[in-house]
């Protein structure tokens, strides 16, 4: 490799102010050129005694320093400045005339050459260096790692240094180990970047170490802490908003038609509907309601004995004994876990990048919500869990692992879930892990808190009163886990939970084959290492006979053995001594060939390995919380003020505050989120029972009484019946947090029983049904479409939980189940790629998680009538259901017909439909015997035509609005 | 009526007294649509749509067809539809008023994908002669893939020749488009934000790194609608030998209805999924499960009436069945002459298959499509080795097709009205990349690029912004992917600021909350 090349542009203003030594206080070129123009058009916000956003535009010095977003520009880099990024993009000024051409060019011209040159105010503090420290170091000098016996993480601990002393000489950055090394290219270590996934330090970044060595290694400026009592930024006025304060139970409204009412939540619909002038619609027929409560409660239609036993359950209760059933069925489990699966963001696999790594492990957490749901776990504990359990279990004193510890670790899976490629190098820069982060608590602040707290991020919220601060504050409580400077490899953060039994099989069974990898990786490596020898003696060849015998030394003895002097030849004969696989190939090129079998049956072998069975869990990595930062515009490498684990000030009225605990001497996590999971389980939390009863409402009734499912805020919407939702959450908690018995008041309310069909005058009395004037006629959710065909047509194989089932990707782009020969699971248990959704349930409208899904939308579009019309599927599952029918009723053309209706519409078909259906019968068949004529079938073809026919039929049904629609 | 309205309609002037919904109302793009973007209670109609449908009576007549036809559109329940919640409402590709004149009507995106080497295509740089070998500067190796396969300088192995009037450089890789320089404007001062292809792909098909947001053509087709309703607004041609990184995501909608989602036809075979019955069928057979269905959910909607998404149901089975006849007429390239498919390089094995789509995008776009999107197999510019082998090939493919749909486009008359696009989601490093044994390639280049656009109103001939020394960073005039996004949408006669979707609160736009301005130097 030649001379390394300078490119003339690199010489920062940064770097010139360094090499001159000069700190002039001259503020010629800003006084006499940029000022004036600053004056014009900026001064009028950003002027006085408070400036707008905290930015002070009158001197360079506070420019430099800057408000809430971060300093108004970076001397030297006009690119990274803020103020310009917003006279350029037009944002600024917000109103009137924008900058012109040439304004912005002297603004260019000043940050770019002047500012810095001209002044360079305040010292650099340990504040502006911690950046490169916890970009650059720590992976390898941190916590979990001390190379050298060095920590960089504090200045404390830099001082102190490692095996080879401190690494830093305050106000004698030449003299500092550190700088040394970094200027010297040596670290972070080349060879070792890729893998630990850091990038080395700019050109400005190793100034900036220098400068900060030489300004005397100064800590950071001290901050005040955080009081809530006396926040600045959130005051009393701020807590006041409804959603803000816990629910009050109300009294019930009085209404006139009292005989209406069957429980306390038709008091609320009623007086309002009386308040309109309205009153409840008819109460549906008994299969309309039937069919609708099965849909609502398991996902899938009554099956025709089902509907045969309601009929004859004269019973004046028939309709609750059903609901009650149905509710403690797993089916119920299986339909509703999928809601809170969307909220949660479920996903089988990492998404991000076109691999899409498989998450083998996931599905034991959609299992655990399967299960919560089905077991009417309380939703306080179900949140607890999810948040925290694994602070809540002493995994320490686990001697045994039983099926509901695995369970309750499962729940962890909560915040797992998000798209996560970093455990690819190249796809985990520290912004990418912070990432991470936000997309969690992305899904924490819209699943549980239905806040809009991302907004956060970047900036103050704009219309909540969470501050940027706040969000921070949220996010340092995530960070003992996900540790952005010390980060866990994604695929690694796993909880074994093999029993002994199966640890046992699995070592077994895995010893051998491990062996054999060890025998075929070793061979290969003897061979490569005497060919690595036969390089290394040509080159050393080429030297004088006493450096060849002392490089040979110094390559026997282990890099850490070695003494300073045979670390300085190490260093300085590196080209020769290291023989990297390249010199290999190139000299030895038919090696190649070697290598790639060696590979291959590698990973042949390691495909044959048992695995021992894992959690893929969220578990904190240390005792102490690491330290916490505001990130400035929510970028990784602006670090702010540090902040405390906490949660948003906002919400303190009436609860107890968050406590983040002391760890104990033997605990091996902070407890922060277990801190969390309390402090948010709290009985009178104002947000977590009200958004949990919103969503069970809004599922079911087609729209939220906060329309904005995710969003209680001030954006949001405003309650249609704010004493219906308190009603409902202070209900909730007073019945220990049982969703099941939400369930029930709302599946046997009159409100709910109420036809789809209302009147005109009800139509244009109510026309959005705000007032619950009837109920919606719904859409399926396309997996109660997928479950319910597969139900009608008898194509379900109800074999519930574990690993999900596998998809086809076909050729023509089309992904569809594999199914078995005991036929289709439901559509829970199939594989959630993220690059390759089922069709038919993209089609639907289930949703891709990046991160979660708050709220499906429903389309109508041509290409789902293309899959229901023409999908081989869908046309094969009710081909099945006729041959069945045909089995069971044979030469009974109506017996069938009528099956078919109660199986697919839950209904028998009425006298004007009978008739017509078997004289459509009678004409597809000659259709079909038609087509097997021209075909010229060998089978058996009158029969194969009524076969086919009666498929027709099925087939048309299946695709009817009425299957499609919920009445 | 007034249920709600009074509060809500308070929320929204707690926002708009904060300046941060723009011009309320002035714009159809931000008030007319069934109170979606904003929630004053004047934009909310309700009864239009209800109105329109309760007209009909029983039979649905062609014109609700046509009205409901391409992907057909009726998003949401409508028992949600047009409430207060802003963000619920009709959604359709009805053509719409943009803010003010556009100077191009319909887009062909030809994206790139795996980042084509702008040193050695469209930006010389006789430096990298100077100091080939030259070990990088570090703030190269800062931010590059393979930090441990970083070679020196490594200069273009091809010739640049000055061509056309404007006498523009390009590289000899490129002889087909040196025909039409003086059609096209070179932005060679292009920046991402990402060295990976999945971020940078997503930021340049959505406007950030992160995937799940809605892209380009799924915007466009919000603002503009569409004007052909028998075909979807937003096409998407990808290559049948392989997908492009990040799949079928490239063209999704995000948190935008599915029915501004991207519609891929395919270029052999059937053109849309499903499009016709596995197994071959008789008419007469299907034309009678057809009007059984009919029949069943006629009687079903008679008894609903007032449920105008029953409607749009039924809609959108006839319009399958008849968008069938449309696609496949569409993409029928037989119609074209001889000396056409010459042009776009049909007769040729290396140029035929994106000789075939660039000439299915010129199709469209006659017929009315709004934005199409034409796709490589998955990452062919992705030049980690092997330099010169791999860019001939890439070109080989690309180049005469590129041209041809230009030159195509243009004696037609068309190419004042439709914007072409070409670049990949970033660049390559000047620098050579050493891996095992292979010949030297580059490595991926974020922060200095080159793209290309041509008509609806770009300025032919041009050269816009230029790198530093050596090719690395754009450094004079940059361009961001989000000053390329306000610039595309300009043309197309919006404000990047005004076209917003309500979500969560806030105003999302296609450069999310980024800086951006329309490049105005490239416009004619």
């Amino acid at each position: 490799m030649g001379a390394a090349y300078h490119p003339t542009f690199a010489a920062t203003a940064l770097s010139f102010a360094v090499a001159t030594g000069a700190y002039a206080t001259s503020h010629s070129f800003f006084d006499s050129t940029v000022a004036p123009i600053l004056e014009e058009n900026c001064l009028v916000c950003h002027g006085g005694d408070n400036p707008q956003a905290g930015l002070d535009l009158q001197t360079e010095a506070s420019i430099l320093k800057g408000g809430k977003s971060g300093p108004g520009v970076v001397a030297g880099s006009p690119e990274r400045s803020l103020v310009l990024a917003k006279v350029v993009s037009g944002v600024m000024p917000p109103t009137g005339v924008k900058l012109d051409k040439k304004s912005i060019e002297t603004l260019r011209e000043w940050v770019g050459q002047h500012i810095g040159r001209d002044a360079r105010e305040s010292l650099i503090t340990e504040k502006d260096v911690l950046p490169v420290f916890l970009m650059r170091c720590v992976t390898c000098h941190g916590m979990r790692r001390q190379e050298g016996g060095l920590d960089l993480r504090t200045l404390d601990s830099r001082l102190k240094g490692g095996h080879s002393g401190p690494a830093l000489v305050p106000r004698q950055p030449e003299e500092s180990l550190l700088y040394q090394r970094v200027v010297a290219g040596e670290m972070p270590p080349p060879e070792l970047l890729y893998a630990n996934r850091v990038r080395p330090p700019s050109e400005d970044e190793v100034e900036l170490l220098w400068q900060w060595i030489a300004d005397g290694a100064q800590a950071s400026p001290a901050e005040p802490e955080f009081d809530a009592e006396n926040d600045p930024l959130v005051g009393p006025d701020d807590r006041q908003f409804w959603a803000f304060i816990p629910p009050k139970r109300p009294e019930l409204p009085q209404v006139e038609n009292a005989e209406q009412v069957r429980n306390s939540i038709d008091a609320f619909i009623l007086a309002r509907l009386e308040e309109n002038g309205l009153a409840f619609s008819p109460e549906a027929d008994r299969l309309t309601l039937l069919r609708r409560v099965y849909l609502d409660l398991t996902g899938m239609p009554p099956t025709p004995a089902q509907i045969q036993d309601y009929l004859n359950d004269k019973r004046g209760d028939a309709y609750e004994r059903v609901v009650d059933r149905l509710l403690e069925s797993r089916e119920h489990g299986e339909r509703w876990a999928q809601v809170w699966l969307d909220v949660a963001g479920y996903a089988d696999s990492q998404g991000i990048k076109e691999a899409d790594r498989i998450r083998p492990h996931a599905w034991r957490y959609r299992d655990y919500v399967i299960r919560s749901f089905a077991d009417d776990r309380p939703y306080d504990l179900f949140l607890r869990q999810q948040i925290a359990s694994d602070e809540m279990v002493d995994r320490s004193g686990l001697t045994e692992v039983t099926p509901e510890v695995v369970n309750t670790l499962a729940a962890t899976g909560f915040l797992r879930l998000t798209p996560d490629a970093t455990d690819s190098p190249s796809n985990a820069s520290l912004q990418e892990k912070f990432d991470i982060i936000a997309d969690e608590l992305q899904v924490f602040g819209s699943a549980v808190l239905g806040l809009t707290v991302g907004c956060a991020r970047c900036h103050d919220h704009k219309y909540d009163p969470i501050p940027q601060r706040d969000y921070y504050r949220l996010s340092a409580i995530l960070q003992p886990a996900y540790n952005p400077y010390d980060w866990v490899d994604p695929t690694e953060r796993l909880l074994d939970i093999g029993m002994e039994p199966q640890r046992v099989e699995a070592r077994l069974h895995n010893e051998p084959i491990e062996r054999k990898i060890r025998d075929v990786e070793a061979a290969h490596q003897a061979k490569a290492d005497s060919l690595r020898a036969s390089i290394l003696e040509d080159r050393l060849g080429s030297l004088p006979a006493s450096v060849q015998a002392d490089l040979r030394q110094v390559r026997a003895t282990p890099r850490k053995e070695r003494t300073e002097v045979q670390r300085y030849l190490a260093r300085h004969f590196k080209s020769v001594l290291t023989v990297t696989d390249d010199d290999l190939l190139k000299r030895f090129p038919e090696f190649e060939n070697e290598l790639t079998a060696m590979q291959k049956s590698v990973t042949q072998l390691q495909q044959t390995l048992r695995p021992v069975p894992r959690i893929r869990a969220l578990y904190d990595v240390s005792r102490e919380p690491p330290p916490a930062y505001l990130l400035q515009r929510g970028e990784a490498s602006s670090i702010g003020a540090r902040v405390q684990p906490g949660v948003p000030s906002v919400l303190r009225v009436g609860l107890e505050p968050f406590r983040p605990p002391l760890p104990g001497p033997n605990a091996h996590s902070t407890g922060l989120r277990l801190a969390l999971a309390r402090w948010v389980t709290q009985p009178n939390h104002p947000l977590t029972s009200r958004v949990i009863v919103n969503r069970l409402w809004a599922e079911r009734f087609g729209r939220g009484i906060v329309a904005t499912l995710a969003n209680f805020g001030r954006t949001g919407e405003r309650p249609s019946h704010p004493g219906l939702l308190d009603w409902l959450a202070t209900e909730l908690v007073q019945n220990g947090w049982s969703l099941k018995h939400i369930h029930r008041l709302m599946t046997t309310s009159a409100a709910y029983r109420q036809t789809s069909r209302p009147t005109a005058a009800v139509r244009a009395a109510d026309p959005d049904n705000i007032l619950i004037s009837r109920m919606p006629m719904r859409r399926m959710r396309a997996e109660m479409l997928y479950d319910s065909v597969l139900r009608a047509t008898g194509r379900l194989d109800p074999t519930p939980f574990g690993a999900p089932d596998d998809v086809e990707v076909r050729e023509s782009g089309e992904v569809v189940p594999e199914g078995s020969e005991a036929g289709f699971r439901r559509a829970i248990y199939l594989l959630k790629r993220r690059k390759t959704p089922v069709t038919i349930l993209e089609l639907f409208d289930s949703p891709r998680m990046a991160p979660n899904c708050t709220e499906r939308s429903t389309s109508t579009v041509a290409p789902q009538a293309l899959q229901m019309r023409n999908g081989d599927l869908v046309r094969g599952h009710a081909r099945y259901l006729a041959g069945r029918l045909m089995d069971e009723h044979p030469d009974d053309p109506r017996a069938q017909i009528d099956q078919l209706y109660l199986r697919i519409l839950s209904r028998p078909p009425s006298a004007q439909e009978a008739g017509p259906a078997l004289k459509d019968l009678d004409l597809l068949a000659m259709e079909w015997k038609g087509h097997l004529d021209t075909r010229n079938d060998p089978g058996p073809r009158a029969s194969s035509a009524r076969w086919l026919a009666l498929g027709s039929l099925a087939h048309a049904l299946v695709n009817s609005a009425e299957f499609l629609y919920v009445d | 009526m007034s249920i709600d309205r009074q509060r809500m309609s308070e929320g929204v002037q707690r926002r708009g007294s904060r300046g941060v919904v723009p011009t309320q109302g002035r714009l159809a793009l931000n008030g007319a649509r069934n109170g979606r973007s904003t929630r004053n209670s004047t934009a909310i109609r309700p009864g239009t749509r209800r109105d329109f449908f309760s007209r009909l009576g029983d039979g649905l007549h062609g014109a609700a067809l046509a009205y409901l036809l391409g992907g057909d559109l009726f998003s949401a329940n409508p028992s949600l539809a047009s409430t207060v919640a802003g963000q619920r409402g009709t959604y359709d590709l009805q053509l719409r008023p943009p803010h003010f004149e556009p100077t191009a009507k319909a887009v062909i995106h030809l994206f790139q994908n795996g980042g084509p080497s702008q040193v050695d295509l469209f930006d010389p740089k006789p430096a990298l002669k100077k100091h080939a070998g030259a070990e990088p500067p570090r703030d190269i190796l800062n931010q590059i893939e393979f930090a441990d396969q970083v070679g020196g300088l490594l200069p273009s192995p091809f010739r640049f020749e000055r061509h056309g009037q404007s006498g523009i450089e390009i590289s000899e890789l490129l002889p087909h488009l040196a025909e039409v320089v003086d059609d096209i404007a070179l932005i060679r001062s292009m920046h991402g934000e990402h060295f990976n292809h999945e971020p940078a792909l997503y930021l340049l098909h959505s406007g950030r790194t992160i995937p799940g947001r809605p892209s380009l053509g799924s915007w466009v087709t919000y603002g503009l609608g569409t004007e052909n309703q028998n075909l979807p607004g937003y096409v998407v041609l990808d290559d049948p030998k392989a997908l492009p990184i990040n799949g079928v995501q490239n063209w999704q909608s995000g948190w935008l209805p599915p029915v501004y989602q991207g519609t891929r036809f395919r270029s052999e075979g059937s053109p849309v999924l499903n499009l016709e019955p596995g197994e071959a069928l008789p008419h007469s057979l299907m034309r009678a499960e057809r009007s059984l269905l009919r029949r069943l959910d006629d009687a079903h909607r008679s008894k609903r009436p007032g449920s105008p998404e029953l409607d749009a149901r039924i809609a959108s089975y006839e319009l399958a069945a008849r968008m069938q006849l449309a696609a496949s007429d569409a993409l029928d390239i037989s119609q074209e002459s001889e000396a056409t498919q010459e042009m776009y390089g049909l007769n040729h094995e290396r140029t035929h298959s994106y000789g075939k789509r660039c000439l299915m995008a010129r199709r469209l776009v006659e017929r009315g499509v709004r934005f199409v999107q034409v796709f490589i197999e998955s990452q062919i510019w992705d030049a980690h080795s092997k330099l010169e082998g791999s860019l001939s090939y890439s070109c080989g493919k690309t180049d005469q097709p590129c041209a041809a749909l230009v030159k195509d486009l243009k004696q037609r008359g068309l190419l004042d009205t439709t914007l072409v696009m070409w670049g990949g989601e970033f660049g390559r490093m000047p620098l050579a990349q050493v891996g095992r044994a292979a010949a030297a390639g580059r490595d991926h280049g974020p922060d200095g690029f080159t793209t290309w656009m041509a008509g609806g109103g770009v300025q032919g001939g041009l050269v816009h912004g230029a790198t530093d020394e050596i090719g690395h960073k754009a450094a004079e005039d940059r361009v961001s992917v989000h000053d390329f996004h306000a610039t595309l949408l300009h043309l197309l006669g919006m404000n990047f600021q005004d076209l917003v979707f309500e979500r969560h609160g806030l105003s999302e736009r296609l450069t999310d909350q980024f800086p951006a301005r329309v490049v105005e130097e490239v416009l004619a």
